[in-house]
């Protein structure tokens, strides 16, 4: 018997809301054994105060590294699978002062940006939570990941009948063409975790909000090095449920 | 002096965030009464039966088997004799609804049991000055 196409949703809308679950009690309840993990280092660390060789104590300290690490993955895994569940109030959002809020975030980086516009519709209902949260995320890729002395990036806002196109572009190393695939995917990272210090799991969750608002998020490689992050955010966004 | 210091229930499933406590009391220089219930059953049993003094403070975890820190807090709340208990829930939990639902039932504070025991003890040190304030 051939499945109706009301079946087929349900099926899909039931599956993708027991991978949500699934995500979220495995990634809650892993976390007391690797609290008590990182815990009961420390005390075997404090204990032996004393007699700690260099090698010893430098080996703690990946120890909890490694789990603080572990931490970070689980609280990325956390907030993906909570994507479409949390934060979903609409409320009014001014852009041009969203953007200068997010740049007086990394008022000590040394950071240069320069804002160019040309929008009319300086204030839109949306949600205002999920994307300010994309937005910083890209900006704070372009910092986290930039080799560059002088950091310099670029956000353009475009204003069409529909939706808002935000370019972010950054003077860092950008993305060699062959991993471009894989930045999306969750704990997938250019370098080692050791060389940048991050988990990897922002891009996916960025996707996964544009997924939910019925928008889009590209990467292209800037024209001398850098990357360029092109958002489009649609004025209207109609939730599913 | 040592009469003054208030008793503290723990309810608590876990082994290690039992030690956790305790070390972090010891490191606080925390000396009042410990008594530890493995989960909101054991304690109800604790309380009403007086096998521990009546204690002033608990601290409450919300995951544990059997009777949950929340299902805990509910029928604590409507018995005359425990519900002016001061209770401080500490867990894992970081969701909005556990929160919500834990300061309905009028908790005194919201501990998240963080990955660094390092953090755990300042949390510690600053209920401190909450419960010696209970001892005057």
């Amino acid at each position: 018997m051939e499945k109706s196409q009301q079946d087929c949703q349900e099926e899909l809308a039931a599956l993708k809301k027991e991978f949500d679950d699934f995500v979220y009690i495995v990634s809650h309840d892993i976390k007391s054994p690797m609290r008590a993990i990182a815990n009961i280092a420390t005390w075997i660390e404090e204990d032996l105060s004393n007699g700690l060789t260099q090698d010893v104590t430098s080996n703690f300290e990946l120890l909890k590294n490694r789990v603080n690490r572990l931490e970070n993955m689980m609280n990325g895994l956390l907030e993906l699978s909570r994507v479409e569940r949390a934060e979903l109030e609409f409320y009014c959002v001014n852009i041009p002062k969203m953007m200068s809020s997010c740049f007086d975030l990394y008022r000590n980086n040394h950071v240069e940006f320069t804002l160019d516009t040309t929008i009319v519709t300086e204030n839109f209902i949306t949600l205002g939570a999920k994307f300010q949260k994309v937005i910083l995320g890209l900006l704070d890729n372009a910092v986290r990941f930039n080799d560059k002395e002088q950091i310099k990036i670029r956000v353009t806002i475009l204003e069409s009948d529909d939706e808002f196109t935000i370019e972010i572009t950054d003077n860092g190393p950008g993305i060699p063409e062959e991993v471009v695939p894989k930045i999306f995917s969750i704990f997938y990272t250019v370098n080692s975790k050791d060389v940048v210090n991050t988990t990897g799991a922002g891009l996916a969750i960025s996707c996964k909000i544009l997924k939910l608002v019925g928008g889009k998020l590209k990467y292209t490689a800037g024209i001398s090095n850098g990357s360029i992050f092109t958002l489009n955010w649609p004025k209207n966004i109609i939730l599913k449920n | 002096m040592n009469q003054k210091l208030v008793n503290i229930l723990l309810v608590e499933d876990d082994e290690v965030d039992v030690m956790n406590v305790k070390r972090a009391f010891s490191k606080n220089n925390i000396m009042n009464p410990l008594f530890v219930a493995g989960n909101g059953i054991e304690a109800l049993e604790m309380l009403e039966n007086q096998i521990i003094p009546l204690p002033k403070i608990i601290i409450l975890d919300i995951n544990m088997p059997k009777m949950n820190g929340i299902e805990f807090l509910k029928i604590m709340r409507e018995k005359e004799k425990l519900k002016n208990i001061s209770v401080f829930v500490m867990t894992t939990s970081n969701e909005d609804t556990d929160k919500i639902n834990a300061y309905n039932l009028n908790v005194a504070g919201y501990i998240l049991k963080p990955l660094s025991f390092e953090k755990f003890l300042t949390s510690v040190a600053t209920l401190k000055n909450f419960w010696q304030l209970c001892e005057m």
